[in-house]
């Protein structure tokens, strides 16, 4: 029986759900970003834009959220066996994930308030403008967004690519903490 | 009632002022400014290029003539300036001005309405302008507003014509000092020596 908090093995159903969530967000908003910014000037680019934003804050929420239950309860610990520099890059790389999370949409809710794109949230809630338009402080907070997503997606490869090792490779729990299920066998 | 109308018949014809207190509409120190929805949120943007002529008689306005150039656009964004300016919204090459003309207009309190012609992309439309009058250091400034529905002028067509996307209604809002010009009294001196109006 899997609990909401976390336990000294392994991640709560909280995190584990918050975990999941953010990552199949984020994954689609690399994707309907990436897919709208390629779009010429048209109906398709502002519709797909203007969903890439209202997720974009969706994911933000989620992430604020996240970051608090994660304040309030401590990951299970790392097996002892890890070495001192892989704890230090697991530490640095989860909590530049988080900063990122928060900087990435932060940075395009700018962009889209300088741009004088204000967004409607999902067409339901009219979200107010963190500053007023500019159109060379969009430039900025543009460049600003395409770089912190940019260093977001190679953090989130070295994270997957570390957690395929600690599953596939080293089968010592470790990826296991954040799954509902246990492995089969551990070194 | 016609004695009455005689009088001010006479008054006019008597007054200089009365017989065309005219001034030309710069951009310099006004503003034409637009909001419209885009997907749910408003958008703003603004003409840079506009001018005309107003004629004034008694601080009421005996008539407007006055003109926008769609290609000066302005929304901070130059891929959508670049695609307002094409056949779907403005189609500036083929048309290069909006234009509104009135011939008079009634006072309400402290605003006038000029009921006039609004004239986008080909598209003439009966429109209804409320505006108001001041003195700025003994210039006239007119400062007003407008409403209108951009599909009954063909600004966005094909896909954006889908007002979920792109609000049917544009509000703009305008002001513009007045420079006053000395216009010859005779209708046939004026057609010969006007250099205020750019047709």
């Amino acid at each position: 029986m899997e609990q909401y908090q976390n336990s000294g093995k392994s991640y709560g159903i909280i995190a584990q759900a918050f975990h999941w969530l953010v990552a199949a967000l984020v994954l689609v908003q690399l994707g309907l970003g990436v897919y709208a910014a390629s779009l010429p000037v048209g109906l398709a680019r502002l519709q797909w834009l203007s969903r890439h934003k209202s997720l974009g804050l969706a994911i933000l929420a989620v992430v604020l959220l996240r970051i608090a239950w994660r304040a309030t309860n401590r990951p299970p610990p790392l097996p002892d066996l890890i070495p001192g520099w892989q704890r230090a890059a697991a530490v640095a790389t989860h909590w530049l994930l988080y900063l990122l999370l928060v900087l990435a949409p932060l940075a395009g809710w700018l962009y889209a308030s300088a741009a004088g794109l204000s967004v409607n949230w999902f067409g339901l809630i009219q979200v107010p403008d963190l500053i007023t338009k500019d159109p060379d402080l969009a430039e900025v907070f543009k460049q600003l967004h395409r770089v912190l997503v940019a260093l977001l997606a190679l953090l989130i490869v070295g994270h997957v690519g570390a957690a395929l090792r600690h599953a596939f490779w080293l089968r010592d729990g470790v990826a296991h903490r954040m799954l509902p299920w246990k492995p089969r066998k551990t070194k | 009632m016609r004695p009455r109308a005689c009088i001010l018949a006479l008054a006019i014809a008597s007054s200089p002022a009365a017989a065309g207190e005219c001034y030309v509409v710069g951009a310099a120190g006004g503003n034409v400014s637009f909001e419209v929805q885009q997907a749910g949120a408003p958008f703003r943007g603004a003409f840079r290029r506009f001018g005309g002529e107003v004629c004034l008689a008694q601080d009421r306005v005996a008539r407007i003539d006055a003109w926008i150039d769609p290609a000066s656009v302005d929304t901070g964004l130059p891929e959508l300036d670049a695609a307002l300016k094409e056949r779907e919204f403005f189609e500036t090459g083929r048309y290069p001005r909006i234009k509104f003309t009135a011939k008079s207009a009634e006072a309400r309190g402290e605003r006038q309405f000029a009921r006039g012609t609004l004239e986008i992309k080909g598209r003439r439309r009966d429109m209804e302008v409320a505006f108001s009058l001041r003195r700025d250091g003994g210039r006239p400034v007119v400062s007003g507003s407008l409403t209108l529905n951009r599909l009954d002028y063909a600004i966005g067509t094909g896909e954006w014509s889908d007002t979920r996307w792109l609000g049917a209604e544009v509000k703009v809002v305008f002001s513009a000092k007045l420079t006053a010009v000395t216009i010859p009294a005779t209708p046939a001196d004026r057609g010969a020596s006007s250099p205020v109006l750019p047709k």
